[in-house]
């Protein structure tokens, strides 16, 4: 076991300041929607200090913080102990669990919420007393939504975690509780935060929900005064993005002085239940129940009803299912080219900031970070403000497919960087070192030692984007190219014209579109994982879980 | 490998892009109204006068908002407002230009711009819907603000996050002001109005008697009595101009910056003709807002209602202050 190493000692497997100017470059990129924020507030002359300390703005201010916070929080504790039953107990049906537990995050959280209202509210499938609304209302909608933030990542990140430490520990005498919190927790700490972050910056920009809550964030007050008054929403939304792009630097900042301890290799111990099981397993299908299967069985209620509209749209069951195809592969194809793209554009940023940190690297890293707070509104109108005035060729892109998914970068790439950049914070420098000796060249250690190692944390991130994008509406409906529709935009179709039969079929469609998509990432990989052991490889040497520890 | 598979693509987007902007006739439209609503009468439009139409859908308020942004260089030559805040917008903005006379001659001056910037295309008349079983109709308010009184008590359905709902409020505001506006919703709440998600839902609510009123568009319980002939629901229209039977247009625009506005102008005109209109008589059971078109048979002519009308320009972008007066009068969506 090697302890103690000094960040600067671990050297980069490919050019320093190659990944430094490319980390650079994916920041600015970054910055174009508080670009456009700066830009407009300015030549709208709005005064930002008295739009910053009027009461009007604090009040919504301090409840989105209150929100995002306290789902923030909330999510972080749900999402770990999900992560760690799943992943490291012998819960009964984990398997399904796995990969049930990722798939409320595709639920878009206007359709949620509805959904969950048309369930639980006055005249709904149960009468819940007290109503569901306000404070309380937002944040168990929004957590029920959120939590596979935190649970995706802390997932791959147990699942890739060598057992030595915890048999030593276990052999000290530790019981597995005391195990789980002094050797597991603390290396999924990075996970954990990232995934966190990851909520708080959706909770602050979430509108959907506190909307049909009816709670009053900053959000809220950027679309009240989106026409009415065009510079104070800017203003509102410079400020959300300063706050944001605080946060980001706090939590960038600390990270640096929180070095994980990290192990690698597989074979994880799993720890049995006994007398808990019954109450996990109650605790697993609450959060199943409420978030996923609540939603599923609403829109089965919708589509069996059918409706009473006119003669267009769908009227329910019987119709032909046909108008859905093109949405569907239009869906897919999105998702998956702005996964792939989110986690190829940001990958630098997260390389940098593990093993060349610097001011550049983390800048970088705050800016990447910080665009996921605002509203997915605010982050197309910007880009489509920039892209209409663009030069020459670039100008021609505008209402592209390129655009549409370089508008799921930036406002996602944040979901793609946290989980990378923990994967790669959970290589051991030590297989590096070894290749080093034996004489193998920079590019063979990335690809054959580091890409498999990171591997995890990628496909993770790319797991988060991919359905994100698939639930994403307002970027999609501002930035598609005209004719393109997806399946959030036809959802958002039908329920302004409430053709409840049409959005409970449609959302059907998004849900398993997602549950097939999400397998090769969540699933499929436990299974490869098992093959690339018995081949042998990089990590082959510790197959048996001789676990190496260090700190960074 | 990778590198020039994406220069073939940028080059096939590159040839798509310049193909797009080549082709000769054809528009682009920015539709609040959805696909659904009206879909159709683009394809028609296109069969029958060869230009093209290119669609981009999205909620009325947020494509104002994207017009603005674009500025000079927006791609949107006709911009199609299903909320009368948007098209206040960008009148406000500077950014439509008159119509032709001979479009705006369509329609009678209660339903199109002074300036000639905008015409309605169709109209929801805004009704309150009654259980006749329950309610003798010799007895019904002759204005919407009586219901908030005694007798009222808990017999009158509104679903206060519905778009037609707020923009009705808003109406209510330009014409009354905040205060009353105010007033009345809180009048409402206390008099104890019951909320439901939706208009379907209301009319279906009075349909079964759980409550006797409610505040709709005027087609739903057309769609209703379609569906189930024995329901006792009626519609009925305030009379004397009151605000409570409000028509709330759907409108159109052309853009100033428009290169085709010919053809913009044609594609209006064309949605003003008898086939277009006859497909919201027959088809959605809104109003044709075309001068001679006539509604469908099961509706009242508009002209024998005395609706009130209102400036849409006056509003700007007010809907979101609606949303707050409703939420401060305390009445809830379920």
């Amino acid at each position: 076991m090697r302890v103690g190493s000094r960040p600067h000692k671990l050297r980069p497997t490919v050019g320093s300041r190659q990944l430094t100017v490319a980390a650079g470059v994916v920041g600015l990129l970054f910055l174009f929607p508080i670009g456009y924020l700066l830009v407009r507030t300015v030549t709208l002359g709005s005064d930002l200090g008295n739009t910053l300390f009027s009461s009007t703005t604090a009040r919504p201010l301090v409840n989105s913080l209150l929100i995002a916070s306290s789902t923030a929080a909330l999510s972080a504790v749900v999402g770990t102990t999900l992560a760690l039953l799943v992943a490291r107990t012998d819960l009964p049906g984990r398997s399904i669990w796995r990969w049930a537990l990722a798939l409320p995050l595709v639920i878009p959280s206007f359709v949620g919420a509805t959904a969950v209202l048309a369930a639980f509210g006055p005249g709904g499938l149960i009468e819940l007393v007290p109503r569901i609304q306000g404070f309380w209302g937002a944040l168990a909608i929004l957590t029920l939504l959120t939590y596979p933030y935190v649970y995706l990542p802390v997932l791959a990140r147990l699942s890739t975690t060598a057992s030595s430490l915890e048999e030593a520990a276990r052999l000290l005498g530790d019981s597995s509780w005391q195990a789980v919190r002094k050797v597991v927790l603390p290396q999924a700490r990075g996970s954990i935060v990232a995934g966190t972050l990851l909520v708080f910056l959706y909770g602050l920009s979430d509108f959907g929900a506190v909307s049909l809550m009816r709670f009053d964030t900053i959000t809220r007050a950027i679309f009240s005064a989106q026409l009415s008054d065009r510079a104070t929403s800017l203003t509102l939304g410079l400020v959300l993005a300063l706050v944001a792009l605080l946060v980001a630097a706090v939590d960038r900042s600390s990270a640096g002085r929180r070095p994980p301890v990290t192990t690698v290799g597989s074979g994880q111990l799993h720890y049995a239940l006994g007398w808990a099981t019954g109450p996990a397993l109650g605790f697993t299908a609450l959060v199943v129940g409420l978030g996923l299967a609540t939603p599923l069985l609403v829109f089965i209620v919708w589509v069996v009803r059918g409706s009473s509209t006119i003669g267009v749209g769908y009227s329910g069951l019987g119709d032909s299912l046909g108008f859905l195809v093109e949405p569907t592969l239009s869906s897919a194809g999105a998702a998956a080219l702005a996964a792939a793209a989110a986690v190829i554009i940001t990958l630098p940023v997260a390389y940098a900031s593990v093993r060349r940190r610097s001011w550049v690297s983390e800048s970088a890293g705050t800016a990447v970070t910080s665009v996921f707070a605002l509203p997915g509104l605010v982050v197309a109108i910007a880009l489509a403000f920039w892209a209409i005035r663009a030069p020459g060729l670039m100008g021609a892109f505008y209402q592209t497919l390129p655009l549409l998914v370089l508008g799921y970068v930036l406002h996602f790439g944040a979901q793609a960087l946290g989980p990378s950049q923990a994967g790669i914070a959970g290589i051991p420098k030590r297989f590096d070192e070894a290749a080093r000796t034996l004489g193998v060249g920079a590019r063979r250690r990335f690809l054959t030692i580091e890409l498999p190692l990171m591997a995890p944390g990628i496909l993770a991130g790319a797991g988060l984007v991919l359905l994100s994008t698939l639930k994403e509406l307002p970027a999609t409906l501002i930035l598609a190219p005209i004719g393109f529709e997806t399946l959030a935009t036809r959802i958002w179709n039908a329920a302004e014209d409430g053709f409840f039969a049409e959005v409970g079929i449609t959302a059907l469609v998004l849900v398993v579109l997602s549950a097939v998509l999400t397998w090769p990432l969540l699933i499929r990989r436990g299974i490869s994982r098992v093959g690339r052991d018995h081949r042998g490889g990089p990590e082959c040497g510790h197959r048996r879980g001789v676990g190496d520890a260090e700190s960074r | 490998m990778r590198t020039r598979a994406s220069v073939t693509v940028v080059a096939a987007l590159a040839l798509l892009v310049s193909a797009c902007g080549s082709s000769d006739q054809s528009i682009t439209i920015y539709s609040g109204r959805t696909e659904n609503l009206i879909g159709p009468l683009l394809e028609d439009f296109t069969e029958e006068t060869g230009i093209g139409v290119a669609v981009k859908y999205g909620s009325s308020a947020e494509l104002a908002l994207l017009i603005s942004e674009e500025g000079d260089r927006s791609p949107a030559d006709v911009f199609i407002s299903q909320s009368p805040g948007a098209v206040g917008f960008l009148v406000e903005a500077g950014l439509l230009r008159p119509l032709e006379s001979g479009v705006l001659d369509l329609v009678s001056q209660k339903f199109r711009n002074a300036r000639g910037l905008w015409v309605g295309l169709s109209g929801r008349v805004r009704v309150l819907v009654y259980n006749r079983e329950m309610v003798d109709p010799a007895s019904l308010p002759g204005s919407i603000f009586d219901l908030t009184e005694p007798q009222y008590e808990g017999q009158v359905g509104v679903a206060p996050a519905n778009g037609s709902f707020q923009d009705f409020v808003t109406a209510m505001r330009e014409v009354h002001g905040d205060e009353v506006t105010l007033d009345w919703l809180e009048g409402l709440e206390a008099n104890g109005a019951q909320t439901y998600v939706n208009n379907t839902a209301i009319v279906q609510a009075v349909g079964r008697g759980q409550v006797r009123y409610g505040l709709v568009n005027h087609y739903y319980n057309f769609r209703a009595r379609a569906e189930d002939p024995s329901l006792p629901s009626e519609n009925y229209f305030f009379p004397n101009g009151d605000i409570g039977s409000l028509v709330i247009a759907t409108a159109a625009g052309v853009l100033d910056s428009s290169d085709d506005s010919d053809l913009a102008n044609e594609f209006v005109e064309y949605m003003l003709g008898e086939s277009a209109q006859m497909f919201y008589s027959q088809e959605t059971l809104e109003y044709p807002l075309a001068s001679g078109v006539q509604p469908s048979s099961a509706l009242p002519a508009l002209d024998t209602l005395n609706a009130a009308t209102y400036d849409f320009d006056r509003l700007g972008g007010g809907l979101e202050r609606t949303k707050e007066l409703i939420d401060a009068s305390g009445l809830e969506a379920p």
